[in-house]
């Protein structure tokens, strides 16, 4: 066996296109994945209306006709994932309008709270994640340790509760109009990206300490390099891992938005979700849960990407 | 090492409190026993929640009640994911590499919303709770578990095992087990946390039904609509979550710390 720094490393484009391959494999498998589970778990996705009242067994009846839940589970399949790809997701049980109508209406509110989210996690896990190890055992470093820590610990439904209760309790202090504007976006991205930074925090704070101790940072330190380039330094080996580590929380960050939005009154998909779950209108959360799962498994793809951009090592190894 | 103490401390409180919950208080968990929202007083220690139950009450069986909950559902997902992850480590490369495959599909779609989409299947409920929190969360122990047990694979003894002849089945059962339980209990401890934190996170979200039940997560979310004239109705349960997650995990944690110490 060729050891692994021996090997010349592949050119760029076909880690790049290997990697997109894997992704949409994957992607596939996700998707048929959640049309299975809904139909082993449930047997049939319309028998829970009718246990839980919320439809007559003639209602049922019609409705299982109409979804095609009396074909052959392979026809079924075969329905759903060419509609898959053409977009069509179905129809909502209730409103009988088109899923993917529906998604599309709540996407930008959780584009823009999940977009801010993820701009604040950068900030908040940037200034923890550094602040912990660049003032390590000062007051400073303390304090940057106990904030990530306190972001692990406590769930976003306890985060997410206080915050409201905080700004609903400052009501003195701002004029109305702020208020609507804290509510309804900046709060939201500000607990989301607090419990998403947390963690992140953590690596790139380990990934430093362990840089710090390295011997080509003690040499730079000891040609006098400057702070700014010393940081640069250490940071830039300890920047892959926390990139991989983004595109895991970008799960979180979904089913943050799932909490927040709920807590915060605030419509998009995750409420969606929630209130699709809740009245067992199953055509729309399948098709959340798939769509998500594809987004999910594309944005691991790019950050694999990235990452091998990042570090030549990675490259040969894939 | 004090953080350590205090996590099992809180631990064996809350064990203790489950145990004896039935002793502690004379009031029942689902019926109301005084005023709504009426402050601690001597006949009610914490005050009552908005159908007046007595708060105290509520929090001493949702002790029973939250962390049998994610105790079922971690050891749901020990028991497969770990299982399924020993088989993968220990499987020719092919069904390794379908296994592996498989775990990562299933790792792409988010565990919370994997158990979502299990509750929109089965209806809300405990159990259903209990069910989806448990297998949203397989595929991701399963890949810690397969780590480990291909790490015990490549001890010296297992060498020898399989040098003396032994069937790939006696050196899982005699040779690997044996040496993985320790690793895996310290694993296990991370994974109740996250168990805990994904079925109290699928009570808020309303998905366990029966709106009475004692359970945190739910009296959270149903303390929401009065925490301006009653914080404690958010903040006790808020807190009993937040420090049994934090202990969990400073018992999970540590104990990988003094492994990688030794």
């Amino acid at each position: 066996m060729v050891p692994i720094s021996d090997r010349r490393a592949p050119d760029l484009l076909t880690v790049i296109v290997k990697r997109l391959l894997a992704s949409v494999l994957t992607a596939w498998a996700a998707v048929s994945f959640t049309f299975l589970t809904l139909r082993i778990a449930a047997g049939d996705p319309v028998a829970s209306l009718l246990s839980r009242g919320l439809a007559s067994p003639s209602d049922v009846a019609r409705l299982r006709g109409q979804l095609g839940l009396d074909q052959p589970l392979i026809h079924q399949y075969w329905d759903f994932l060419s509609g898959f790809v053409r977009g069509d997701l179905g129809h909502s049980l209730y409103s009988n309008r088109p899923v993917l109508d529906i998604i599309l209406e709540q996407l930008p509110a959780t584009l823009s709270l999940a977009l801010l989210a993820l701009a604040f996690t950068v900030i908040l896990a940037a200034l923890m994640g550094i602040g912990a190890a660049w003032w390590n055992q000062r007051l400073a470093g303390r304090i940057a340790e106990l904030l990530s820590g306190t972001a692990i610990a406590f769930p976003v439904i306890f985060v997410a509760t206080i915050a409201l209760w905080l700004v609903r309790a400052s009501h003195v202090t701002i004029g109305i109009t702020t208020r609507a504007g804290l509510l309804t976006l900046l709060m939201p991205a500000l607990v989301l990206a607090f419990s998403t930074a947390g963690g992140i925090a953590w690596t790139l704070q380990a990934g430093l300490l362990e840089s710090m101790r390295a011997p080509y940072f003690l040499a730079a330190r000891a040609r006098g390099v400057g702070k700014r380039s010393l940081l640069w330094h250490a940071l830039k080996p300890a920047l892959p891992p926390v990139v991989s580590l983004f595109a895991l929380e970008a799960a979180f960050l979904f089913t943050g938005t799932v909490v927040t939005e709920t807590i915060f009154a605030r419509p998009g998909l995750g409420r969606l979700l929630v209130q699709s779950v809740l009245e067992g209108d199953y055509p729309v959360a399948q098709g959340l849960v798939a769509l998500a799962a594809v987004v999910y498994t594309l944005s691991n793809g790019a950050a694999d990407i990235a990452a091998a951009l990042l570090d030549p090592r990675i490259r040969r190894q894939s | 090492m004090i953080r350590r103490l205090l996590a099992l401390l809180w631990i064996a409180v809350l064990l203790l409190l489950a145990f004896y919950a039935p002793l502690l208080t004379e009031y029942s968990e689902t019926e109301p026993s005084g005023t709504p929202l009426s402050p601690p007083s001597p006949q009610h220690p914490l005050g009552t929640d908005h159908l007046g139950r007595d708060l105290f009450t509520r929090l001493l069986f949702g002790v029973r009640i939250s962390l049998s909950m994610a105790l079922a559902a971690g050891g749901i997902s020990i028991a497969i994911g770990g299982l399924l992850g020993m088989v993968s480590a220990l499987a020719p490369v092919l069904l390794d590499d379908v296994l592996t495959w498989l775990g990562d599909v299933l790792l792409s779609i988010p565990g919370l919303l994997l158990a979502m989409l299990l509750v929109a299947g089965l209806g809300t409920g405990i159990t259903t709770v209990i069910l989806a929190a448990g297998i949203g969360a397989v595929p991701g122990f399963m890949r810690v578990s397969r780590t480990l047990f291909m790490q015990l694979g490549e001890e010296e003894y297992v060498e020898a095992a399989r040098a003396i002849g032994a069937a790939p089945i006696r050196i899982a059962v005699r040779h690997l087990l044996p040496n993985a339980i320790p690793r895996v209990t310290v694993l296990s401890v991370t994974q109740m946390a996250w168990a805990f934190v994904n079925t109290t996170t699928l009570s808020f979200l309303g998905f366990a039904g029966d709106p009475s039940v004692a359970e945190w997560g739910a009296m959270l979310n149903q303390g929401r609509g009065f925490m301006m004239d009653a914080p404690r109705l958010v903040l006790l349960p808020g807190f009993a979550i937040t420090f049994t997650i934090l202990a969990l995990h400073t018992l999970g944690a540590s104990s990988v710390q003094r492994r990688f110490d030794e």
